[in-house]
């Protein structure tokens, strides 16, 4: 993918098969995840990814955060699960390509990819914590006996990490294919 | 037009200043802290979206969140200050709402 360029005010990139699956196996996990939380807000209080998601919006108010949550966080939720859709949805053709594919999007459509390739690094960067909590206890050297499934954790890790500086460097381009869209105008 | 009713609004005699304020009255404010995900472009993106500021407003402030943890990007009355936060939430931001410090 060589990023998006502005096109008679919509947006085009190519995008490979390989690209254009992992990004839509992404979009449809965190679908589900929000997807979840819509039915049973409770989740959020047991996941902290969803609580990034998903933040209070009251710090030293604790029952107006509670009012707020059990008002405006399904609607949100659900909200976000349309963004992670539709990013999917926008991708479903490209990833059963055989070929590098054209992808088009109106500015409505740039703006929920962005949303949703943000939310996607927030659920990643939490995850990646939490391996970093596993597989660094203290910062000590793994024992042999552990040694393989650390090297499958930090492989993991690695690939996360991959997938996360490529998130940025993609939501940072829609960035810049936006302003210079503006510009153009 | 119907006549006013010849009532004063305020009652003679009331330090305005004084009274307590009404609820609706107090000043709130949308407040944007740092986190160490979102890129610095896309947040000033957002502020420049959302909140319409120019190009320097909105990476200033965007500087702000990133160096001092946090900053005030919208003031108001509350439910003006809840509609903003919940559009940062939308965004991926991590915003709050609290009354203005007096």
């Amino acid at each position: 993918m060589r990023g998006f360029v502005p096109v008679d005010g919509a947006f085009e990139a190519l995008l490979e098969p390989e690209e254009a699956r992992v990004l839509a196996s992404l979009a449809d996990q965190l679908a589900g995840l929000l997807g979840e939380v819509a039915d049973d807000a409770e989740l959020v209080e047991a996941d902290p990814a969803l609580g990034r998601l998903l933040p209070d919006a009251y710090r030293d108010d604790p029952e107006a955060a509670d009012e707020w949550r059990r008002l405006s966080r399904r609607g949100l939720a659900e909200r976000k699960a349309g963004f992670a859709a539709r990013l999917s949805a926008d991708l479903a053709d490209a990833a059963v390509a055989s070929q590098t594919t054209r992808i088009r999007l109106d500015e409505a459509g740039a703006i929920d990819w962005m949303r949703a390739i943000g939310d996607l690094r927030l659920v990643l960067a939490e995850r990646m914590d939490l391996a970093d909590a596993l597989t660094s206890p203290g910062g000590d050297e793994p024992s042999d006996e552990t040694g393989k499934e650390t090297d499958d954790d930090l492989e993991r890790r690695s690939g996360m990490a991959e997938l996360y500086d490529w998130l940025a460097w993609m939501q940072d381009d829609l960035v810049r294919a936006l302003d210079r869209a503006a510009e153009a105008s | 037009m119907p006549a006013l009713p010849a009532v004063p609004l305020v009652d003679e005699g009331v330090d305005v200043a004084r009274r307590e304020l009404h609820a609706s009255e107090v000043p709130w404010q949308t407040v944007v802290w740092n986190d160490p995900v979102n890129l610095m472009s896309y947040v000033a993106w957002v502020f420049r979206r959302h909140f319409g500021m120019d190009a320097p407003t909105a990476e200033q402030r965007m500087l702000q969140v990133h160096h001092e943890g946090r900053a005030v990007v919208a003031e108001g009355n509350r439910e003006a200050m809840e509609r903003h936060v919940e559009a940062m939430h939308e965004y991926g931001l991590w915003a709050t709402l609290e009354r203005v410090p007096r």
